[in-house]
């Protein structure tokens, strides 16, 4: 299946879903002016991508440093079907990554965690670069 | 050549002199309430996008630290976007490309060494008490019971006929350091004015 690349922009992460290699990552920052239509093509192909046969390991990495209540929402969804696709027996691993001191971000990190029972989800800090 | 905006007619100059002193009036209101900046008006996203850029730039050169700038960011991006979304007095745009503008101010600025932030808009009489019940609860949780509040509606369907998440204003509650603060006064036309301050 073809690889899902979208650069970032000012308001829209950068998304790497290398599904070959099985290895999917968000990074940047996400708050879009309309959720639906950015998260809207990241959901279909992720959807396709888990629908299809073969129990290629998962990676994905989430080093979005900022999202907004709408994309939160998004990403709840995202995690909701890499559980289900691990509940039916794929091997998927989330790191989720945060900025030292950025207690937000590891506090979204562990709520997100919550309802993970298949998927092996991972916090990591990252040394934070300075900036926002 | 002087432009005739420039002549030298006495009503002229008298105005302008009236001109700068009430506008220094106002700024001088902002600055001794400590504000950094405001904008009333019509808010878009696009402006959402160009204020919060100018907010974080202001906040990184001034040395704020990174998890600071992003939690002043993040309530800043959901008040904008509650006024976007809910106020009562909004423009639609052209057809093809539709451009949502929707009255409202927003007020940063610093009080007691904090950051606040305070948005206001017109809300329709009618959505005051659900919206008030809300604002009243969420007031009276404490830093735990947010972060379950929040973890619920994070696996909540969205409310039929909402916009985006209903956690926006949970996520205001959840990175403020102090209980939010909210108010709102009755116009006329079966509308209110409503306000709501979060201090980071």
């Amino acid at each position: 299946m073809e690889s899902l690349k979208l650069p970032a922009t000012g308001r829209t992460p950068e998304v790497d879903f290398d599904f070959s290699q099985g290895v999917l990552r968000l990074s940047g920052e996400s708050y879009p002016d309309d959720v639906a239509t950015f998260f809207g093509p990241i959901f279909a192909s992720l959807r396709a991508f888990l629908a299809e046969a073969g129990g290629h390991p998962i990676r994905f990495d989430m080093e979005l440093l900022y999202f907004n209540s709408s994309s939160a929402k998004a990403l709840m969804n995202i995690f909701q079907m890499l559980e289900t696709a691990a509940s039916e027996g794929r091997s998927i691993s989330v790191t989720w990554c945060y900025e030292e001191n950025d207690d937000s971000m590891q506090e979204l990190g562990e709520d997100f965690a919550e309802d993970l029972q298949h998927v092996a989800f991972t916090l990591k800090q990252i040394p934070a670069d300075g900036a926002s | 050549m002087r432009r005739a905006a420039f002549s030298h007619s006495n009503g002229r100059t008298v105005d302008s002199i009236m001109l700068a002193q009430q506008y220094a009036g106002i700024k001088r209101d902002l600055d001794e309430k400590g504000i950094i900046f405001s904008f009333s008006g019509y808010l878009s996203e696009g402006i959402l996008y160009s204020l919060g850029e100018a907010l974080r730039e202001k906040m990184t050169l001034e040395e704020t630290d990174g998890p600071t700038v992003r939690r002043v960011f993040a309530v800043f991006v959901e008040q904008m976007q509650n006024i976007i979304r809910y106020s009562a007095e909004k423009v639609t745009g052209a057809r093809e490309k539709p451009v949502e503008l929707s009255a409202g101010m927003v007020t940063i600025g610093m009080e007691g060494g904090k950051v606040f932030i305070v948005c206001g808009n017109t809300v329709y009489n009618a959505d005051v008490p659900r919206l008030r019940e809300r604002l009243e609860y969420l007031k009276g949780l404490d830093k735990d019971a947010i972060k379950t509040y929040y973890r619920e509606q994070l696996r909540e369907t969205p409310e039929e006929g909402a916009r985006g998440a209903n956690i926006g204003l949970i996520e205001i509650a959840r990175r403020a350091s102090e209980p939010i603060e909210y108010d709102f006064l009755e116009l006329d036309e079966g509308k209110s004015f409503f306000c709501l301050k979060a201090r980071i």
